[in-house]
């Protein structure tokens, strides 16, 4: 299976589970313990996906040069922390990423 | 009967009550369009995974998974596990939908996601059911043109960038950013320390097998505190 079919494949489940309740209804009701783990999924999901980037972008670095990375993370949750915003993540994290890349790459 | 130009102004009341949502969504959608384009998979899949999966959380993992060389099988079960939220928001708008015709139950499921979900029953809540229809077409299709057009976007200026500015971490970053406000509930905070820890301990699992592990391994764990509670 290839890119287009990973995707073509992905997006025809996802259809499916947009159509299924809307054929199915009044037929099938779904389990309450469902309900709460499907509000923990994305959670769960955005954790994972964001460490194991954290964790890629370090991967190959010296133990000095990984730094930058981490210190854009952790430029990112003070700012998240202090402004309530989601959006100041990226703001914060990626001008500290270029410096902290470029002082510790000298 | 849905009859479109009768509530022409109910689809733009919907479209209006999108708009808030938009400033959250379309940074999210020059995100994915951004990784897409760093991405080792071509520009227009990238892309595709907006018209074709249409939600953002299973999009971000499915461009990571295949960019990072996960097994097929796997990325697949990652984005339908991830959407599996999708079942719960057809249930929710089913017996709105009951008695419309064919082709509305299959337009309007194709744009269930969680702001359209949101947006529309606000209208089902507060108009007849004729009108709330057209509320919800015009905020999911302005959700759904504003998503794809940010994803294009992205993914042009984020093919267009040097190497050296490392877009590659934009989607990390704007995934913390994400997650940090959800800390506040003990559940929701239990499940992303876990599944943080088990993708951390998972780097080295075949096939990329990390990821998919790492959510179920959140998920149960958020389900204990849950159960604690």
């Amino acid at each position: 299976m290839n890119t287009w079919l990973v995707i073509v494949a992905a997006g025809l489940g996802s259809y499916l589970f947009r159509l299924g309740m809307i054929i199915l209804t009044g037929r099938i009701t779904m389990p309450p313990y469902l309900e709460r783990a499907s509000g923990l999924v994305v959670p769960a999901a955005f954790a994972a996906l964001a460490a194991a980037g954290v964790a890629a972008a370090c991967t190959g670095l010296g133990v000095t040069q990984a730094a930058a990375p981490l210190a854009a993370v952790a430029a990112a949750v003070i700012a998240v922390l202090r402004t309530g915003s989601s959006q100041a993540a990226i703001l914060a994290g990626m001008p500290v990423l270029w410096v902290a890349t470029a002082l510790l790459s000298n | 009967m849905i009859s479109l130009r009768a509530d022409r102004r109910d689809v733009v009341a919907g479209a209006r009550a999108m708009v808030p949502w938009l400033a959250g969504l379309v940074p999210f959608g020059l995100v994915i369009g951004v990784s897409a384009a760093q991405a080792d998979i071509p520009a227009l899949a990238g892309w595709l995974t907006g018209p074709l999966i249409y939600s953002g959380s299973a999009q971000a993992a499915t461009i990571g998974m295949l960019d990072a060389g996960a097994a097929p099988a796997v990325v697949v079960a990652s984005a339908l596990i991830i959407n599996i939220r999708l079942i719960f928001y057809s249930a929710t708008v089913a017996r709105h939908w009951q008695g419309t015709p064919w082709w509305w139950r299959l337009v309007a499921s194709y744009l269930i996601v969680d702001p359209s979900v949101a947006v529309g029953l606000s209208g089902y809540r507060r108009l007849s059911r004729d009108r709330a229809h057209a509320y919800y077409l015009g905020g999911a299709v302005l959700l759904w043109v504003c998503w794809l057009a940010a994803i294009g976007v992205g993914a042009t200026v984020g093919a267009g960038l040097p190497a050296a500015l490392h877009l590659e971490f934009v989607m990390p970053l704007y995934l913390v950013g994400q997650t940090i406000p959800k800390l506040a509930d003990p559940a929701q905070r239990r499940a992303i320390f876990a599944a943080a820890a088990a993708a951390l301990l998972a780097l080295a699992a075949p096939l990329q097998l990390g990821i998919a592990l790492a959510i179920a391994v959140g998920v149960t764990a958020g389900l204990t505190a849950e159960v604690r509670r």
